[in-house]
């Protein structure tokens, strides 16, 4: 089921690759796994978006309802 | 894009015996044309059979609704969601759609990826609510295990979770040995289960399918 993968350089400031670090940490995954998984979401909120669709973020314990802006 | 075919097996009932199959890495053409060709008149058919028989709306399948062409067009080409499909003597028998995007609930496992299974579906002929004797059994273990195996090959050790339609939910508790973390009244009050890391390997090691 594996599929070829292709690699590539990739450059970050020292306070991105620490923010990656955590999340490897914290989610049990390899940094490239990491990404891969940011890929997806944002392609995945980037075809919403262009499809008209909101992204939203709830605190349903204070009510609260806020849209994110996507660039 | 290239599909990767693994041979499975199924249990035909009638025979009581072995039969190869194909598990393939993606929902195609031929695919959704079986669901169109094959699985709904079927499906029609044993619905036919349950309301002459007096039988309540609420016990007919209750993924009668599924599109599968609409399904697979709103995630087309998106990076998010893998999609699998079981053959069986040229016919389509089994169809998953797999989330990568999500995260567990579990207490031990919040937070951390899982994949997620958006839809499973066995084909009509194959479930013994529809049909005595259904044609295969042994269809949605394997993808149940499908989704397991995509799970540890992302790196998330093999932890799935799933909503699951009631008449599925024993499947998923007593058979795939998944935690049922109740109701979900975010999702039309569906019971959402998870299978940790821990439980996937005992169903992959001492499962069916």
């Amino acid at each position: 089921m594996s599929l070829s993968k292709r690699t590539m350089t990739l450059n970050l400031t020292d306070a991105e690759m620490s923010a990656l670090e955590q999340l490897s940490a914290q989610k049990d995954i390899s940094k490239t796994a990491v990404l891969r998984q940011a890929l997806r979401l944002y392609q995945l909120v980037d075809a919403r978006v262009a499809r008209g669709e909101k992204l939203m973020f709830e605190n349903e314990a204070k009510s609260e309802k806020a849209e994110l802006m996507m660039l | 894009m290239s599909v990767t075919v693994s041979p499975v097996y199924l249990l035909d009932v009638g025979s009581n015996s072995a039969v190869e199959a194909e598990l393939r890495d993606a929902i195609e053409e031929q695919q959704l044309a079986d669901w169109e060709a094959l699985w709904m008149p079927s499906l029609i058919d044993a619905i036919k059979r349950l309301h002459a028989a007096g039988v309540p709306r609420s016990k007919w399948p209750q993924s009668r609704h599924w599109i599968w062409r609409d399904k697979l067009q709103a995630i087309e080409q998106l990076l998010a969601h893998k999609t699998f499909s079981i053959v069986c003597r040229g016919e389509t028998q089994g169809l998953m759609v797999v989330n990568l995007t999500k995260t567990a609930r579990h207490q031990e496992q919040r937070g951390k990826p899982l994949a997620y299974v958006e839809y499973l579906e066995n084909a009509p002929w194959n479930r013994p609510d529809l049909f005595t004797p259904p044609r295969y059994r042994g269809v949605g273990s394997l993808l149940i295990r499908a989704a397991i195996a995509l799970s540890e090959d992302e790196e998330f050790k093999g932890r799935i979770g799933l909503h699951s339609l009631p008449q599925a939910d024993r499947f998923y508790a007593e058979k795939c040995g998944m935690t049922d973390l109740g109701p979900d009244g975010g999702y039309q009050n569906l019971h959402y289960f998870e299978m940790t890391p821990e439980q996937a390997k005992a169903f992959v090691e001492n499962g069916e399918g």
